[in-house]
């Protein structure tokens, strides 16, 4: 895990290299390291001293201007991206479209309101979906219902800033450090996932690729935080001390009637094998939302069928000629990715998972290189990342 | 030139036209408020479009649980409200009203815009229900005021525009995109072109 003050030492000492080393290497469930593979690769932490007062239009234009601003003028952590496409990343700007609603049509929550468990258990629905993070020594649950309606949450974890965020057309939730700069929804789609927008340098961020696709900032990629989608009742059970994101946003909305569909039971969207917007790469080889466990990595991108997750408890492949590997976290109905470059022997076994040192482990514990992995519908990994190594 | 003399005085008399047009609109539009019958049909038909277009866009929503309450979570509801929403042509809400069993994400310019939209069904439909009712009036239909105002309805959507299309499990092309964003617009434009015609067959003597 990485702190501000470590990024400022880093910053200043102009230490890129060094910059990702130690993280995530524990395979615990906080900061998720660069590219999705702590530790495995170079990054560049840039982090000024105060935002461009102007920059790139990205988001307001379409894309077509280039940002004036350069990464060491952004006061937050960003890494040159070292996961490849098989198509060129402007690309990601060229291929998107409106998604009906104008830049921040869709409002973030600016400041956000926590309550406890207790408020949880009065409110949501035991099987209802939350996305879990833990990052900081905080832990805090958002409830599926309320950003299904904002995407963004421009949060603090004692003190470091996190934007929490989840794309409701691609199923998808992940987390980012955010320096001192807020997160809007630009109201543009990419493969239907939610493009978001930071307020510094008004640049282009795909949520599920989070690579500046065009302008100054091309190629430099935000800094990944793990976020676990799992029930409030599998979350409250293993997070008792959990904070729950209340419907105190800010904003009027019509909690509790989701737009787009149900996931408790699925419905609507969520369960239908059409899209709404065309992906840049389709495949018929699974239902459009069948839900995978993705992670991008120097090595290439891998996604292990959550269904054969629960299933098999434990999946291991290769990607590029690396060995990979999924443990599935009963407790949580989630899963860890591992990069295991020491071909390590693991064992599911009635508790837990054995490891190399013979000891008993969590699935999110494991004495491997932790890489993140969230969950997301087939057709907008397939869409983003057609070259996908696939395990089900 | 001889040739061209008839054009120019037609040309000349659309200014003249449009303003017979206008003057007659206005003439039938205030002469239906002075019967009875046609006040209740204007005063009905505004009532029940503005709230089938308010549950359209899903800004009240039917809920046998809801009391009476009323809650305004916003910082700045002046300022707020002239956010846009997620909609087309949807702007922020700035209270939570129950009322019986009606609950009510209340935006004071979606509820303008739909009340705009619905007094000129209510006065398209007034007006229809005048031509048809005087004995003189032909080549009528009863419906025309109402096949204009459907766009209306299908134009605000919930949240993110193509909630339609997914009720219709369609894909959201650019060309759709395009037509949904002007089906509001291109309901105020045909309510007018119908409101003008519909005019065109009352007998403004006899309102």
């Amino acid at each position: 895990m990485r702190t501000k003050s470590r990024r400022a030492f880093l910053a200043v000492a102009g230490a890129a290299a060094l910059a990702g080393c130690t993280d995530g290497l524990s395979g615990g469930s906080e900061s998720a390291g660069e590219d999705g593979a702590s530790g495995s690769e170079a990054s560049t932490p840039t982090h000024g001293e105060e935002p461009p007062t102007s920059a790139g239009n990205n988001a307001q234009d379409g894309g077509g201007e280039q940002s004036s601003t350069g990464p060491g003028d952004v006061a937050m952590p960003l890494s040159e991206s070292a996961v490849s496409l098989s198509y060129e990343l402007p690309a990601l700007s060229a291929d998107a479209v409106s998604g009906g609603p104008p830049k921040d049509g869709i409002p973030s929550i600016d400041e956000p309101s926590f309550d406890d468990a207790a408020w949880g258990d009065e409110n949501i629905d035991p099987a209802d979906p939350v996305f879990g993070v833990t990052y900081n020594g905080v832990t805090k649950a958002y409830p599926q219902y309320i950003l299904v309606f904002h995407e963004i949450v421009n949060d603090t974890f004692d003190g470091e800033n996190l934007a929490v965020t989840y794309c409701p057309l691609t199923g998808s939730a992940l987390g980012f450090e955010r320096g001192d700069v807020e997160f809007g929804v630009s109201g543009r789609l990419v493969n239907s996932n939610l493009i978001m927008y930071d307020r510094a340098t008004d640049s282009w961020w795909p949520q599920i690729h989070p690579v500046n696709p065009d302008g100054e900032l091309q190629g430099q990629k935000l800094s990944e935080v793990r976020v676990t989608w799992t029930t409030w009742e599998r979350w409250r059970d293993t997070h008792p001390e959990t904070n729950v994101l209340t419907e105190d946003t800010g904003s009027v909305r019509r909690y509790g009637s989701d737009p787009y569909g149900a996931y408790n039971p699925r419905g609507g969207y969520y369960e239908q094998d059409g899209t709404l917007f065309g992906p840049r790469h389709e495949s018929d080889e699974f239902h459009a939302k069948e839900v995978f466990l993705g992670a991008r990595t120097i090595d290439g991108k891998v996604a292990f069928n959550k269904d054969t997750l629960r299933q098999e408890r434990l999946l291991e492949t290769t990607v590029g000629e690396t060995p990979y590997l999924a443990a599935h976290h009963e407790a949580l109905d989630s899963a860890w990715v591992y990069r295991n470059t020491e071909e390590a022997s693991v064992t599911a076994v009635t508790d837990g998972y054995e490891g190399p040192d013979g000891a008993v482990h969590a699935a999110d514990e494991l004495p491997l290189e932790s890489v993140n992995a969230f969950d997301v519908f087939w057709f907008s990994w397939y869409g983003f990342y057609p070259e996908t190594e696939v395990v089900a | 030139m001889s040739g061209n003399t008839p054009t120019r005085a037609r040309l000349r008399a659309i200014p003249a036209a449009a303003r017979r047009q206008l003057r007659n609109v206005g003439r039938v539009s205030f002469g239906l408020f002075r019967r009875r019958d046609s006040r209740v049909v204007f005063a009905v038909v505004t009532v029940v479009y503005l709230g089938t277009y308010l549950y359209a866009i899903t800004d009240i929503a039917i809920d046998t649980s809801a009391g009476f309450s009323y809650s305004m979570p916003v910082a700045d509801p002046l300022a707020r409200m002239f956010e846009p929403g997620p909609g087309q042509f949807s702007y922020e809400a700035i209270a939570f009203i129950e009322l019986g069993v009606i609950t009510w994400v209340f935006s004071p310019l979606n509820t303008a815009l739909g009340l705009g939209i619905a007094t000129l069904v209510g006065v398209n439909l007034a007006v229809t229900y005048l031509a048809v009712t005087q004995p003189a009036a032909c080549g009528i239909g009863a419906g025309s005021g109402v096949l204009a105002s459907l766009p209306a309805l299908l134009a605000g959507g919930a949240c993110c525009g193509p909630v339609v299309a997914i009720a219709l499990g369609i894909q959201m092309g650019g060309v759709l995109l395009t037509v949904y964003s002007w089906l509001l617009p291109a309901s105020v434009v045909l309510l007018l072109s119908s409101l003008v015609y519909v005019s065109q067959k009352v007998d403004p003597t006899a309102v």
